[in-house]
């Protein structure tokens, strides 16, 4: 087994352990939590929220857009289904029909809460492909994050992701992991003879990481390193401000999403950063670059990328020369939900695969339209969601292998270690790549 | 007075404000709730976001290729029993001289004959709809009150109006007043139940354009 496959076995057994690892499920009396649900979607819902609900034909047409749908076939993966708790609330107690509403439609009890746990956490990546098909224009994705924020303010955020959330919350760390493991990665790439800049007092760039790069695909990190290096910026890391993965973003912790994303900008601003890199971490994406602000309160001072969008852009403006890459040349790129749907980021990674001669092939569909990888938005934490993500893995594999590729190559570690996972157990042998990882290890001399 | 006389008198009258007053409340409505600002810094100008919006108004009409054989039937058949619907609405010629008594000018409407067949079409197309609603799994768990009764709503004006037209059921006054009545529980039901989305629409598909424009991605 090679050093990465047994890392990843590894992180694959900490994630099972997560649910032992969750703090208690707090007791709360049924009705309170039916109460806070209800408190936290009237605080949340917005103008365009509420007209998507008004609007609402229930033609079911976005159960076809949705990977779970489509793998499994079970209406109740339809998303619009997934909103059923949150459409009752707005009913109920914000429409201006609510009046007649209250007539027609069933209010929500604590059996419901428990039943669409699974729903919005297990069976939801908040990819937003519903969201592109969906004839009235009705956001869905964004609403289920909403509807997760609902979940886990009454203390029903599924258990892995609650782990995760206060753990890093509250400690800053993730699987026990935080500053000493940034040293000990950053120790690593210097013996290696890579320049890593650590907690320069001022750099033009900072570079996030996340505790999957220190950890499992320390590739990636190595190629960040390189291309910054390469590239001759004034960078560092930060042991003040390193995690780029925003836990309570995925899983509706409005505060663990504030004070992740809080070291990240005090870090930046600490060193006068001028952009901060995201590494290959999807929620980590959207997280800070577009809902960062609403956890600062206001626009950051500086600019927001993530590395697959930054590598291109450099390769596109000539600052970063790369080598053809060795190997097979036929390669697929899938595209990130957060970076590419969610994030507009599709060109980019692109660029640099043409750059190191590689020949491209599409998936089909693909970009706006590429299904997720069936993990995002942490399911890939949940262990009962396992079966699900299998299912999903099927209808991925088709499709890479409808394309010829030799290989893989994505820009998130969640998508790579879903891919990873699939593969792994079904004995599917292509290379499920980096695309910094692959660019670090071509730069032109 | 006779029940053809309430149903073109008063009850046109107040179905008519309700319907108007409806439409405006349950808009500033759903408008008023508490909105919070934007503050990432969008990937396009303000032009051009509000470009996406307007173009993804139009281009939702169309459902992308990739999606097209997976939801064709429903393609197909929301296509049909809306243009079906509106041909019976403006271009039948008893109507078009009802609506001439309240907006002043009347435009060219289409023979009997043609109305009948585009009026059968619509209602067949609006059972299968129906039945496919309570049969097929999706539909049938997502389903609330408001589709069957909205369903019921749209409905009603259609077959009155083939047993107007038809001559069937009780003399022609009471059918037709009948029918006109029908018509205006169209009228009053819809501020109030899914048929709004035929405003909703335009503001929705607008938003959700524009949300994603200002990301740069085209939706």
């Amino acid at each position: 087994m090679s050093a990465v496959n047994e890392a990843f076995e590894q992180f694959r057994q900490g994630v099972r352990q997560l649910p032992e690892m969750a703090p208690p499920v707090r007791d709360i009396p049924g009705e309170e939590r039916v109460r806070i649900f209800k408190e936290t979607i009237i605080k949340n819902i917005n103008p365009h929220q509420a007209m998507d609900l008004e609007t609402c034909l229930h033609c079911g047409i976005c159960a076809e857009a949705c990977h779970y749908y489509v793998a499994t076939q079970d209406a109740k993966y339809t998303p619009i289904r997934k909103l059923e708790l949150l459409r009752r609330v707005y009913q109920r107690e914000i429409s201006p029909n609510r009046w007649l509403r209250r007539l027609l439609t069933r209010d929500i009890t604590a059996e419901d809460l428990q039943a669409w746990q699974e729903l919005v956490y297990d069976s939801c990546t908040e990819c937003g492909r519903c969201s592109l098909i969906c004839p009235m224009g009705i956001h869905i994705a964004e609403m289920v994050a909403v509807s997760r924020a609902g979940m886990a303010n009454a203390g029903l955020a599924v258990g892995e992701q609650r782990a995760m959330s206060h753990e890093q919350g509250r400690q800053g760390t993730m699987f026990g992991m935080g500053k000493d493991t940034l040293v000990q990665a950053v120790e690593g790439l210097r013996a290696k003879g890579i320049e890593v800049p650590l907690d320069q007092e001022e750099a033009d760039v900072l570079v996030a990481t996340s505790v999957v790069e220190m950890f499992l695909f320390t590739d990636a990190l190595e190629g960040t390193a390189n291309i910054m290096n390469k590239l001759g910026c004034s960078w560092t890391l930060s042991t003040c401000g390193f995690e780029a993965a925003n836990f309570g973003y995925m899983a509706g912790y409005h505060g663990y999403h504030r004070a992740a994303a809080m070291r990240l900008i005090e870090a930046a601003l600490a060193v006068g950063a001028k952009t901060v890199i995201i590494p290959e971490c999807g929620h980590a994406y959207p997280a800070l670059r577009w809902d960062g602000p609403t956890a600062y309160g206001r626009p950051l001072p500086f600019e927001v990328l993530a590395i697959s969008e930054f590598i291109g852009r450099e390769i596109k403006s000539g600052n970063l020369k790369v080598k053809k890459a060795p190997g097979a040349g036929k390669v697929t790129y899938h595209d990130p939900c957060k970076i590419g749907r969610i994030g507009g980021v599709f060109d980019e990674p692109r660029e640099a695969l043409k750059a190191l001669g590689l020949d491209l092939v599409e998936v089909e569909p693909t970009r706006t339209q590429s299904y997720c990888c069936g993990g995002g938005a942490g399911n890939f934490l949940i262990s009962r969601a396992a079966p699900l993500r299998a299912k999903v893995w099927e209808l991925k594999r088709g499709q890479f292998d409808e394309t010829g590729a030799e290989r893989v190559v994505t820009a998130c570690a969640s998508c790579r270690i879903n891919f990873m996972a699939g593969a792994a157990d079904t004995h599917w042998e292509k290379p499920i790549e980096s695309l910094t990882a692959l660019v670090g290890a071509n730069l032109a001399e | 007075m006779s029940l053809l006389d309430f149903a073109k008198g008063p009850a046109l009258q107040w179905s008519l404000y309700i319907f108007v007053f409806g439409i405006l409340w349950r808009i500033l409505g759903a408008a008023l709730v508490r909105r919070t600002k934007d503050l990432s810094s969008p990937r396009v100008s303000s032009g051009e976001r509000v470009t996406g919006g307007l173009k993804t108004i139009l281009t939702r009409s169309v459902p992308p290729e990739s999606f097209e054989t997976r939801i064709r039937f429903l393609h197909i058949t929301g296509y049909l029993w809306h243009i079906g619907y509106l041909v019976v609405v403006f271009l039948f010629v008893p109507h078009i001289l009802f609506l001439k008594s309240a907006v002043g000018f009347d435009w060219p409407g289409l023979p009997s004959t043609v109305i009948l067949v585009a009026g059968a079409i619509t209602l067949a197309t609006l059972v299968a709809l129906l039945v496919r609603r309570i049969m097929h799994p999706v539909l049938r768990i997502i389903s609330t009150a408001d589709d069957y009764i909205s369903w019921l709503v749209a409905a009603l004006p259609l077959v009155t109006g083939f047993m107007v037209v038809m001559r069937l059921g009780p003399p022609y006054e009471t059918m037709l007043a009948v029918h006109i009545l029908s018509f205006e529980l169209l009228l009053i039901w819809f501020p109030f139940g899914k048929l709004m989305h035929a405003i909703f629409v335009f503001p929705s598909r607008y938003n959700i354009g524009a949300i994603f424009a200002r990301r740069g991605v085209r939706a």
